[in-house]
């Protein structure tokens, strides 16, 4: 009998402790549960109108974009919900006109969760109007006005290096490998991006000592630049800046060599670097032209390491394979606009776990990190919040290789070049 | 003539009420959006009817006054920091003046050539803004987004836009309508029929036509002035924009030009057919080509327009429909 009492508590004391044992024991990982969710991301294409070259690039780079995440199964959320991204969007006509039209209806009728922005800094600040009352968070692709996000919007992202520093570049370049220049001509595009872009370099330009000797504008459609041109031959400067969207730009040049004007440095906004621009020949040749982004670009993931700077996303010649595979053209810094406005928004997502626009807002906040396209990060000051402060302009230009073909080269800045610049004869 | 015994006038008005209150009832900001594109086009287009329906003058470039009311009403509230209806009332008499110098010596033209200078004047007040540095030159102006706050913020700014365009559209018809019925309509559509033998019967053409332009710039300014104040940016190129006017000529052609009614028709069908091929996904694509189509095949078999087919077809619609 006194034997009998100890058995039983040792076997009372076995079956606690593997009670508690198995009580301890790391609970076996369970699996979230995965909830599919569609997410409505809207916006207005300028499909016709005097922008629909540049728009339509954006639109491919978008569409690119939901093609790589449909493939990847989706944007992945950490509580195991998987979101689809789906698109919504009108022709606004290359006009502001219907703008605010077609984002309350993309707000109200299609219930759209994000937003991009139109093309052009004109409609983007009329969307803006719309999207921040409804406290929509809009990504910008194709505004680069510093004026429109200077307002103090709360849900507006930029994603393009503001108009004040595209040509600003271009005039460095010139003091680099020309220092004897001493005059610039500006001609720009009598709008509002063109007209931003202009008045940067003006001052920028003084400042660097150059003498501007011709600072003039056109209206948007001009088509015969010869009263222009005339101008720029009687003042002989060494370089000429300006131009403004694509159809103006690619006529502007194609005068200038028609005229034999025969400045160094010829740096136009928007045209250059689309692929179509070398459709006007020989007159493209030696044309520089500041691109947000370009194929050559070398951003990579061991870069970002080296910089200390959070990696996303694909890298550059994945992005440029992928879309010419799809498009069988070059892709051109519209297309990637495009495609990293909606990357940043799933970047955002994924960070925020949530589609709930505060946590997405957060996430875009705090976002700094290195895509194929450069830097990404957003001012959180109270009046230009939203606006873009880290990514940069590069520098490219169509020179003739070898067999005499025109091939894009990057020539600015030094530590991105492909190519030595080449004055234009 | 005695308000109350105007059945057309009090039944187009409730009509375009009753419509005009769906959006402040539902709340519905999407159709707040659509009905103040028709509204707006319902402005431009009775105002064209004016000057072209009842004087037989074809002015192209009608949508500088547009422009003008836009521009004007915006600097003073950005600058002056001015309330919107008081902005707006200024860009109307702003634009009624200028139509009126211009009036004087353009209207002395006929046919081709006063459509010519009217697209001239466009162009000119185009250029001239856009070389103007007060209204922020060829980059126009901008509201800082604060500038709504005042209004209760954007949202309620919207629609106190909207509610100021319903307000000029009942305006614009019932100013459309007093015109017809009046003396003064009577005059103008003798100088439209013929000028010399207006004159003949003791018609001051000059005097008439004058007020008649400078009446039809009165509203579309307000409509410019409305419009911009919500979209809450101005450029040169989108506020003189020559093709709003070519569309609202085509709104009046469309419904039937001379009529009260027919703007209003025009109108409604083009924006709403405008709307619906934009947002269709079948015909986004080639909209402008379907719309042109469409255009075309009016123009060509109902001459008349919508409301003046009407007319022509039944003898107690031409008694009802003005």
């Amino acid at each position: 009998m006194s034997n009998k009492i100890p058995r039983l508590l040792w076997l009372a004391a076995l079956f606690v402790l593997a009670v508690v044992v198995v009580a301890c024991a790391p609970a076996e990982p369970t699996k979230a549960p995965t909830v599919a969710k569609k997410i409505v991301i809207g916006f207005t294409a300028s499909q016709t109108g005097k922008l629909n070259v540049e728009s339509k690039k954006q639109i491919q780079g978008l569409e690119l974009w939901k093609d790589h995440v449909v493939k990847a199964g989706g944007i992945k959320l950490k509580d195991g919900t998987v979101l689809t991204p789906e698109f919504k969007f009108y022709d606004d006509e290359s006009s502001t006109d219907r703008v605010q039209a077609l984002y309350t209806k993309l707000i109200n009728d299609d219930k759209v969760d994000f937003l991009i922005s139109p093309y052009s800094s004109g409609s983007a600040k009329a969307a803006a109007v719309v999207s921040e009352q409804y406290g929509k968070i809009m990504i910008t692709a194709g505004a680069a006005d510093d004026a429109t996000m200077e307002q103090g919007f709360k849900n507006t992202y930029q994603t393009y290096t503001p108009a004040s520093r595209y040509l600003t570049g271009a005039i460095d370049l010139l003091a680099k490998f020309d220092p004897a220049a001493k005059k610039i001509a500006i001609v720009h595009e009598k709008d509002s991006f063109s007209t931003s872009v202009a008045k940067a370099a003006d001052p920028y330009a003084k400042s660097k000592g150059y003498n501007v000797v011709l600072l003039e504008g056109y209206d948007s459609g001009t088509t015969d630049f010869a009263p222009f041109i005339n101008k720029i031959i009687a003042a002989a400067p060494d370089a000429i800046i300006g131009g403004g969207h694509f159809a103006d730009g690619t006529t502007f040049a194609k005068q200038l060599y028609e005229k034999k004007v025969t400045a160094k440095v010829v740096a136009l906004l928007v045209a250059p670097p689309e692929p179509k621009f070398t459709e006007i020949g020989d007159a493209a040749q030696n044309i520089v032209g500041p691109s947000q982004w370009e194929p050559l670009a070398t951003f990579s993931e061991d870069a970002a390491k080296k910089a200390g700077f959070a990696w996303y996303g694909l890298s550059a010649a994945d992005f440029t394979k992928d879309y010419k595979a799809k498009y069988n053209e070059e892709p051109s810094y519209h297309s990637a606009g495009g495609y990293v406005a909606a990357l940043i928004l799933q970047k955002a997502i994924e960070d925020a776990g949530s589609t709930k626009p505060d946590q997405v807002r957060a996430a875009l906040d705090k976002m700094d990190l290195l895509t194929f396209y450069g830097r990404v990060k957003f001012s959180t000051e109270a009046k230009t919040h939203g606006k873009q402060v880290a990514h940069d302009m590069v520098y490219m230009q169509w020179q003739k290789d070898a067999s005499g073909k025109l091939v894009k080269q990057m020539v600015w800045p030094l530590e991105a070049k492909t190519a030595d610049w080449q004055p234009r004869k | 003539m005695n308000l109350w015994k105007q059945p057309f006038l009090w039944a187009t008005l409730l009509v375009i009420l009753v419509f005009a209150l769906i959006p402040i009832v539902t709340g519905s900001a999407a159709l707040r959006e659509d009905w103040l594109l028709i509204l707006l086009y319902l402005v431009l287009a009775s105002s064209i009817n004016i000057i072209m329906g009842y004087t037989g003058y074809v002015s192209f470039g009608h949508i500088v006054y547009f422009g003008i009311g836009g521009y004007v009403a915006f600097f003073l509230i950005q600058q002056a920091g001015m309330h919107l209806v008081f902005a707006t009332l200024i860009g109307g008499l702003v634009a009624v003046l200028i139509a009126v110098l211009i009036g004087m010596p353009v209207l002395r033209l006929r046919g081709a050539y006063f459509a010519l200078a009217t697209i001239g004047i466009n162009e000119a007040m185009r250029n001239f803004v856009a070389n103007f540095e007060p209204f922020g030159g060829s980059v126009g102006m901008f509201f800082n987004y604060e500038v709504y706050t005042a209004y209760g913020g954007a949202k309620d700014a919207l629609w106190l836009a909207y509610y100021g365009m319903v307000v000029v559209a009942l305006a614009v018809v019932a100013t459309s309508f007093f015109v017809k019925k009046s003396k003064f309509g009577l005059g103008l559509m003798a100088i439209r029929e013929d000028q010399d033998v207006a004159q003949v019967l003791g018609i001051d053409p000059a005097r008439h036509k004058v007020t008649a332009y400078a009446i039809s710039a009165f509203f579309p300014a307000l409509a410019g002035a409305l419009f911009f104040f919500k979209n809450g940016v101005i450029e040169p190129g989108p506020a003189f924009l020559l093709h709003r006017s070519i569309e609202g000529l085509v709104m009046v052609m469309l419904g039937g030009y001379g009529t009260v009614l027919g703007p209003i028709v025009g109108a409604f069908v083009y924006e709403r057919l405008r709307s619906f091929l934009i947002t269709n996904p079948t015909f986004s694509s080639f909209h402008l080509f379907i719309a042109g189509l469409l255009l075309l095949l009016i123009v060509l078999f109902v001459t008349a327009g919508v409301v003046g087919w009407l007319r022509q077809k039944s003898p107690t619609l031409r008694r009802v429909l003005e």
